[in-house]
């Protein structure tokens, strides 16, 4: 029968890890002043950690316990890359002691990385090459340039809708609506000869038409600069 | 080879009709062989306009159930021999048309006729598709206000992607526009688009500009298209709508409103 008011699940935590490159309490006591003095608010009940795989010699743990919850940390444990018999000494005097999962983490981080740096490869190579239509857009047509450019030789009429996963030019009016980086492509913009658009949208942020009196009626391109829709002419 | 042309707009109301029955006597009178056809199956006006309305026995839709030969549907004009209307049924609906049997019908006219003139209904449903599939061009009709104008673009688009030509990939069709009901006067003010706006937002070439007029209406009325009325502005401008479907180049007029002279200006004229 499960346990209906408790349960225990695995999570994992950013915590602060306190690295001590001495066991001398005085100079340890003097650096913690001046770094908490500098944002007290900040480091006020913070989770703490203490990595003491750097000491050397004799250890006064409960002293540096004492020490950590004297300047308001909450006391966590040990933690470092530290020998067997040092681990059991900390357990039998009653701390806990935080096993890093330091190497995988390294090791996740960088596939992690890697993935990103591929996928980010490979939006940017299909967003190079150009999906062309020529003529107008007719109102009630759609395009859709899948993981491309669009580039129309025409205009697009009021009721069209051009879509792109890249950019979109338009070598004429563009009335109708136009959405680029569909799929999420912050750097995506939209060109065109002639800004009279019923909507423009650039990674999901669009603008309706009241909001680009700015170049209406001239040539212009939107952009995103910090996730805020940009017009800029063109000419 | 025949030249199948659809009068089309998507809006209704917008002088398609009056349209279709002036282009159909135009041709007809410099001497080429004209059918015109209702394609607005149970909302029958060609006819009407054309002064035919008591001569219809048979219709299309008879024709294509096999109930009486196309011999025996063809109204002759009574003005000009080499017109004949194919006119629309009243009673029964349009799912009666599907493209075999018209694709069959405009095969047999084509036999006879030079120009196939399809008075398309409006609206965008079966029944003006079926009036523009088989077409070679199009005249799409428009007034200078912006629904018409939005309609008509929708219609193109259609013309681009539903025919038989844009289905075969064939040579798109020829896309005329016909810019009705105009009044330069109401330009002038601004409460209406002009011919260059009506251009730019289309962008297909003019075939013509018909002032709005009184002669319009009635000619409706009496049944006399007002290609007929030779002195009227708009009779004057349909005749230039002919002479530019056959080639020619012709000047646009009525484009700017009449100054009114000292006298009727004085006289309250």
């Amino acid at each position: 029968m499960a346990d209906a008011s408790i349960e225990f699940k695995g999570s994992s935590f950013t915590l602060s890890v306190l690295h001590l490159r001495t066991s001398k309490l005085a100079d340890i006591r003097a650096d913690l002043i001046k770094k908490v003095a500098q944002a007290p608010d900040f480091f006020y009940l913070v989770p703490v950690v203490v990595n003491i795989e750097k000491l050397v010699g004799g250890i006064e743990y409960q002293a540096i316990k004492a020490l950590i919850e004297e300047f308001n940390f909450t006391f966590v444990g040990f933690t470092g890359d530290i020998a067997t018999e040092q681990r059991k000494l900390i357990r039998e005097l009653g701390f806990s002691f935080v096993n890093t999962t330091k190497v995988s983490t390294a090791k996740q981080t960088a596939i992690a990385q890697e993935s990103v740096t591929k996928i980010a490869a490979s939006a940017e190579c299909h967003l190079y090459t150009d999906k062309v239509h020529r003529g107008q857009v007719r109102s009630g047509q759609q395009l859709y340039a899948k993981n491309q450019n669009l580039v129309v030789i025409g205009s697009v009429s009021a009721g069209a809708e051009v879509i792109a996963d890249g950019n979109i030019h338009v070598y004429g009016s563009l009335r109708g609506r136009a959405i680029a980086g569909a799929k999420g492509h912050h750097k995506a913009q939209i060109y065109c000869q002639n800004l009279e658009a019923e909507l423009v949208s650039i990674n999901g942020n669009y603008w309706l038409s009241e909001s680009m009196q700015q170049h209406w009626g001239s040539p212009a391109f939107i952009h995103l600069t910090d996730s805020e829709l940009t017009s800029s002419k063109l000419i | 080879m025949a030249r199948i042309i659809v009068v089309t707009s998507g809006k209704g109301g917008v002088g398609k009709t009056t349209s279709s029955a002036a282009i159909g006597i135009g041709l007809a009178l410099k001497g080429h062989k004209v059918v015109l056809i209702d394609f607005d199956i149970g909302l029958r006006n060609l006819d009407l306009i054309m002064g035919c309305e008591r001569r219809v026995v048979y219709d299309f839709v008879n024709v294509i159930n096999g109930e009486a030969t196309l011999n025996q549907a063809l109204i002759k004009d009574k003005r000009v021999s080499s017109l004949s209307i194919l006119p629309a049924s009243q009673t029964r609906d349009k799912d009666a048309l599907t493209k075999e049997n018209v694709g069959k019908v405009l095969e047999e006219l084509a036999k006879t006729f030079d120009y196939i003139i399809c008075d398309s209904p409006a609206g965008i449903e079966a029944g003006a598709m079926m009036a523009l599939y088989y077409a070679d061009e199009a005249i799409v009709t428009t007034n200078p206000e912006v629904s018409s104008v939005r309609d008509s673009d929708r219609i193109l688009g259609m013309l681009a992607s539903r025919s038989r030509r844009a289905e075969l990939g064939l040579e798109p069709i020829k896309e005329h526009l016909l810019l009705t009901r105009y009044s330069p006067k109401r330009v002038e003010e601004g409460e209406m688009l002009s011919v260059e706006d009506v251009v730019d937002i289309l962008s297909i070439p003019l075939l013509g500009v018909i002032p709005e007029s009184q002669a319009v209406l009635k000619a409706s009325n009496s049944g006399e298209p007002v290609i007929l009325d030779i002195e009227s502005d708009a009779g004057k401008a349909y005749q230039d709508v002919i002479d530019r479907l056959l080639g020619e180049t012709v000047e646009f007029r009525f484009l700017v409103a009449e100054k009114k002279g000292i006298f009727s200006r004085m006289f309250g004229g």
